[in-house]
């Protein structure tokens, strides 16, 4: 049947949804452009024999044509998908990431994402007159200024807003501003403690 | 859920509604298909004749079968004729949907296109059937917390099962809150899939 | 909407602190608060008592309502009456959440009242979700429910918006007669 290969990377794709991106798969792009080349090119040769006389080349053309919108959508379907994943993988790895994950993007997607980086973050600078709100902060709301924390992993130096430095090594705790060290949390490497009480 | 209106650009990204619109039914060539006969794997013709019958995806069948064109006609699937419909109607919560379609209720949206004969029953039986299963997805939904929950959702047509999910969802997020774990900053879901994903590869190669 | 938003617009509800200490009277956006003498009591909102009290600031007076009889008798009234009866408070789940986390001490029979919320809770609970069914296996277009909380209403609300979309979808197709003929 036609669109297969096009359906392959909507299946591919919807796969993933909840999962890792997986690579950008641009084998599977050039055979459906290939594939839309060729329907293209065989409507084309039936609409000028049509216009020269010919008859009963509707239904060929018509099915062809069908076809080639089938692919354009499913190719268009996984792009955009795609970039939705990796918007957002922006909010929840940060600005910077992880150099397996960035490998499984194509050159324009890196593109994208850079400028994505880039939108938000003048966005943030401009809310407000005093500098700015990081929005991907509290993202629930707050319950305390100061959190306690302990390193999941070596972290190395951090300096603090007060200019303290820490050395965040593995198992050590530590007592920091909530707004310093959220990102760290989220990203894993430090564990938040909630004393019960 | 725009995914059973039967509009396709409502939703034109959506995979699920391409995979939807992915489901095959039975046509029947009305007119000669020229240069196309390759599409039926039975034949050597290079036309595809009047007559031969073949199975199409939705997508292809609605463009060659309305009001306008008749190119190919079209029969309703086994999962939605009259006999089908009946089960249905005896007792819809032992069907196992996930198997007669995974989308189940998106593509018998889409049948209505047709306008067949019997489209309004299927419309009807579509609604009757959702009804009655509802309360099973309700309450499986909100009763199962932390628990496999694969076996509730196997015979859940997709867009059920993203309704059992959404419930899930409901119930998790006020459970979390009422244990305070809500208090507790995490780290994100995705960083956390990526470690997994990362620690199983590292134990994998060593 | 996460339960820690719905708690944090219940941190704004107003209660009773007796304070332990002076200050005088405080400007917020939210209203001025105070003054605080040893002794005398106040009204602060709901997150400033429990920051309060986490710090041994003030004792705490709870709600005329977080009383076992009184929830007792709400709770026999909700099981008899068939609607949702009207609660003592809009936010009665998280307000008692909180001041049972924070200030047991304050709080008379404070294990009586925990099981007695609970109670109410799951007793509307189960209500909430009869009503949903019989709403959706109507043919019905709206339905009013009144005298719920947010919480309640939040807890059930991606179930229950999913499955009406679904059913919104699979009805529309039986009226769509426009749709029908457009092609």
């Amino acid at each position: 049947m036609l669109a297969e290969k096009a359906l392959e990377l909507v299946r591919e794709q919807h796969r993933c949804t909840d999962g890792a991106l997986a690579p950008f798969n641009e084998d599977g792009i050039r055979q459906v452009l290939e594939e839309m080349r060729a329907l293209f090119e065989q409507n084309q040769r039936d609409t000028t024999a049509t216009v020269s006389g010919e008859v009963g080349l509707f239904s060929s053309i018509q099915l062809r044509h069908t076809a080639l919108e089938r692919n354009k959508r499913c190719v268009l379907a996984y792009l955009n998908n795609r970039l939705e994943h990796i918007k957002r993988m922006r909010w929840e790895f940060g600005s910077v990431l992880p150099a397996d994950l960035r490998y499984n993007l194509c050159e324009q997607e890196v593109q994208w994402f850079n400028s994505y980086n880039r939108m938000l973050a003048n966005y943030m600078r401009a809310i407000g007159d005093t500098g700015g709100v990081d929005l991907t902060q509290d993202m629930k709301p707050p319950k305390s200024l100061y959190v306690e924390v302990r390193c999941v992993a070596d972290h190395g130096e951090f300096e603090t807003q007060d200019g303290d430095l820490i050395v965040l090594k593995k198992n050590s705790q530590h007592f920091l501003l909530r707004s310093e060290c959220e990102h760290l949390i989220r990203q894993g490497v430090l564990e938040h403690i909630v004393h019960r009480m | 859920m725009s995914q059973t209106t039967g509009h396709a650009s409502d939703n034109y990204f959506s995979l699920d509604d391409i995979l939807t619109t992915q489901e095959k039914l039975p046509c029947k060539v009305e007119m000669p298909i020229y240069r196309l006969g390759y599409l039926d794997q039975s034949s050597d013709d290079s036309t595809l004749q009047p007559g031969t019958k073949l199975e199409m995806p939705f997508w292809l069948a609605r463009s060659l079968c309305s009001r306008r064109r008749h190119i190919v006609s079209v029969e309703m699937p086994r999962a939605y004729r009259e006999s089908y419909r009946q089960i249905f109607k005896a007792d819809p919560n032992v069907v196992d949907l996930h198997k007669l379609g995974p989308y189940f209720y998106g593509f018998g949206s889409y049948l209505l296109n047709f306008q067949h004969s019997e489209a309004a029953d299927i419309g009807n039986s579509l609604v009757k059937t959702f009804q009655g299963r509802f309360r099973k997805i309700m309450d499986s939904s909100q009763n199962a917390l932390n628990q496999d929950t694969s076996k509730l959702t196997e015979k859940l047509d997709e867009s059920e099962k993203k309704i059992f999910v959404a419930g899930q969802l409901g119930l998790h997020d006020f459970q979390r809150w009422e244990t305070r774990q809500t208090e507790k900053l995490m780290t994100s879901a995705m960083v956390q899939k990526h470690r997994k994903r990362k620690r199983a590869v590292l134990e994998e190669t060593s | 909407m996460d339960p820690s938003e719905v708690e944090f617009l219940a941190e704004k509800e107003s209660i009773s602190i007796v304070p332990n200490f002076t200050l005088d009277q405080i400007y917020l956006i939210s209203g001025d608060l105070g003054p605080f003498s040893p002794g005398l009591p106040t009204t602060v909102p709901l997150w400033m008592a429990c920051s309060l009290k986490q710090r041994q600031k003030c004792r705490i007076v709870p709600p005329d309502w977080m009383d076992v009889e009184k929830l007792s008798e709400k709770k026999q009234e909700e099981l008899e009456s068939k609607f949702f009866t009207q609660m003592p408070s809009n936010h009665y789940l998280e307000v008692s959440q909180l001041l049972l986390q924070c200030a047991t001490d304050d709080i008379p029979k404070a294990d009586e009242v925990k099981t007695l919320i609970k109670d109410i809770w799951d007793l509307r609970m189960a209500k909430l979700r009869s009503s949903v069914e019989v709403f959706v296996k109507s043919d019905a277009t709206h339905a009013k429910l009144n005298h719920l909380t947010l919480m309640e209403i939040n807890t059930v609300r991606p179930f229950l918006t999913a499955a009406l979309d679904h059913m919104h979808a699979l009805r529309s197709n039986l009226t769509s007669g426009s749709r029908l003929s457009q092609d």
